[in-house]
């Protein structure tokens, strides 16, 4: 069944992976308009290598071999967030953002599911009170699923209850900030985790979660938020650690190897930046290369 | 439920519509699948509004829901707060049907959901201050997280908060009066230091989102999924 589960979506994805590459070269050659002129081609052969590379360490994972991972504090710290709260008898609170499952923040909704997943089973593990806020209401089904999972596989079902657990509160943002610091307040909860996208209410999440004080760590891949966490914050995910903490709460040793598929991008980008200041001092713009877009006749 | 219904159908879409959206995005056969496509993903847009639509009236259930159970549990302690949201809620979605019902009823009346007389006093008038009232708190809660940042414990926090000096000072006009030199130097800090930080962070962030791609095309991220059977 594992075999499955992984060959199924590998083989369309490498399958017609294989298929652009091979098309691409006999296009080039016969002069064929191939690609879209709205992306650069750069672009596209940067995806292809960061997917082919994640997927060849997948596979490497699969057949055994290991891929150290560093820690992350923060994905560190749940564990401890969860268990103090227990002591203290409060509940533990986790939101995941205002971005939808339908626009460019989906990664990072899913992402920050990733770790209410992780959360749900700690929480049935130390049998603690967990209170999932939410504002995307088609997200309601799946953080019930979530939570209720987390308490199921710990062996604690009679913790669970969906009225208590998971808390849609608006889609309207500052009403939704505004439901979650009155949350935070009046539930005195003992940790507070956020992890998701956020914009201008996730201060009013950290400064309320701050007046009980509560064990608060946030994670973001919105730049424009994550100072405010890192301020204010006991751990922070820091940009695309949270898509990294999703796979760490995973557990799953092909999942985590994924990871190094990040790596390569990294190492890509650095080589890129490099190469480009270098090539700029001898007066060539290596960017005007990279924006070319494939363009017959 | 059977695996294949909860997991292996959703995960066949998720697939099938991320390796069409890189495909059609990257590549181009000819005008028509182009055209094709592009009205293909306006519609697949459209069905996630719709969606998004319906999921309300399910929130608005669920937010109904949590306060009768609340009040139930909790009694008087609760009542001011469930009785006003539910207050709220139960005026609001009448005056919505009344306009909707006139929209059909008397469609020369001009009047639809949003333009009913009560329901737009009540948005304008009492929904539209208490959102700006609770945007406008950031400002304090802005002060008070610098106040902490900004205690110097260390060579670090020294440098954040002269760092933060140079650009409020660069940033009010009193500072351009104290030194002119702020202005540039805020200019600076902006365009070099800062966003020399940003742009890794909005790579990685980039790089992240291919490689959970990736992980949803290998059906390996299964948390979006909820229940593990």
């Amino acid at each position: 069944m594992t075999y499955l589960k992984i060959s199924l979506g590998v083989i369309l994805a490498v399958a017609i992976l294989v298929l652009i590459c091979v098309v691409s070269g006999i296009s080039w050659l016969l002069g064929i308009q191939l690609y879209s002129t709205r992306a650069p081609f750069s672009a596209f052969l940067i995806l292809l290598v960061l997917l082919i590379a994640g997927y060849v360490f997948m596979t490497e994972a699969k057949s055994g071999k290991e891929f150290p991972v560093r820690k992350i504090p923060a994905f560190d710290a749940i564990e401890e967030a969860v268990a103090r709260s227990v002591e203290m008898g409060r509940p533990v609170h986790m939101t995941f953002g205002f971005g939808t499952i339908s626009s460019a923040m989906a990664p990072q909704f899913i992402a920050g599911l990733g770790v209410l997943s992780h959360v749900a089973r700690l929480c049935g593990k130390y049998g603690a009170k967990l209170i999932a806020t939410l504002g995307v209401p088609e997200a309601i089904a799946t953080t019930e699923e979530i939570v209720r999972e987390g308490y199921y596989s710990s062996g604690r079902p009679e913790l669970y209850d969906p009225t208590y657990n998971v808390r849609y509160l608006t889609d309207q943002q500052f009403a939704y900030a505004s439901a979650v610091q009155a949350t935070l307040i009046r539930e005195n909860v003992g940790a507070n985790i956020v992890v998701g996208p956020f914009y201008a209410e996730s201060l009013i999440f950290m400064e309320a979660g701050n007046m009980v004080n509560a064990f608060q760590i946030a994670g973001t891949a919105r730049e424009t938020q994550i100072p405010f966490f890192v301020l204010v914050a006991d751990y922070s995910f820091i940009g695309e650690e949270i898509f990294a903490a999703g796979a760490l709460a995973s557990g799953d040793r092909e999942t985590l190897a994924s990871i190094r598929g990040q790596d390569v991008g990294k190492l890509l980008s650095i080589i890129l930046i490099v190469l480009g200041i270098l090539l700029l001092l001898g007066g060539f713009k290596l960017v005007d290369s990279l924006n070319w877009v494939w363009k017959v006749g | 439920m059977s695996l294949v219904v909860r997991r292996h159908i959703p995960q066949l879409i998720v697939t099938v519509i991320i390796i069409l959206t890189v495909a059609f995005y990257y590549l181009y056969i000819n005008k028509g699948i182009a055209e094709s496509f592009t009205t293909a993903d306006k519609a697949l847009s459209d069905w996630a509004v719709i969606i998004t639509s319906f999921a309300l009236i399910v929130g608005g259930i669920d937010i109904l829901r949590f306060h009768l159970v609340r009040l139930r549990k909790e009694g008087l302690k609760q009542a001011p707060f469930s009785a006003v949201t539910i207050g709220l809620l139960v005026v609001m979605v009448f005056f919505a049907l009344h306009g909707w019902f006139l929209s059909y009823a008397d469609p020369k009346a001009g009047i639809t959901i949003t333009t009913q007389p009560q329901f737009r006093w009540l948005y304008l008038n009492v929904y539209a201050p208490a959102d700006a009232a609770m945007y406008s708190i950031l400002v304090f809660y802005i002060a008070s997280a610098s106040y902490r940042a900004f205690r110097v414990r260390n060579p670090m926090a020294l440098l954040l908060l002269v760092t933060a000096l140079i650009v409020i000072f660069g940033n009010t006009t009193i500072g351009g009066l104290i030194w002119p030199g702020f202005l540039p130097l805020r200019d600076w800090i902006m365009t070099v230091p800062n966003t020399a930080a940003f742009r890794p962070i909005t790579i990685g962030a980039g790089l992240g989102t291919i490689i959970l791609g990736l992980r949803l095309l290998t059906w390996r991220e299964v948390s979006w999924l909820g229940r593990r059977e």
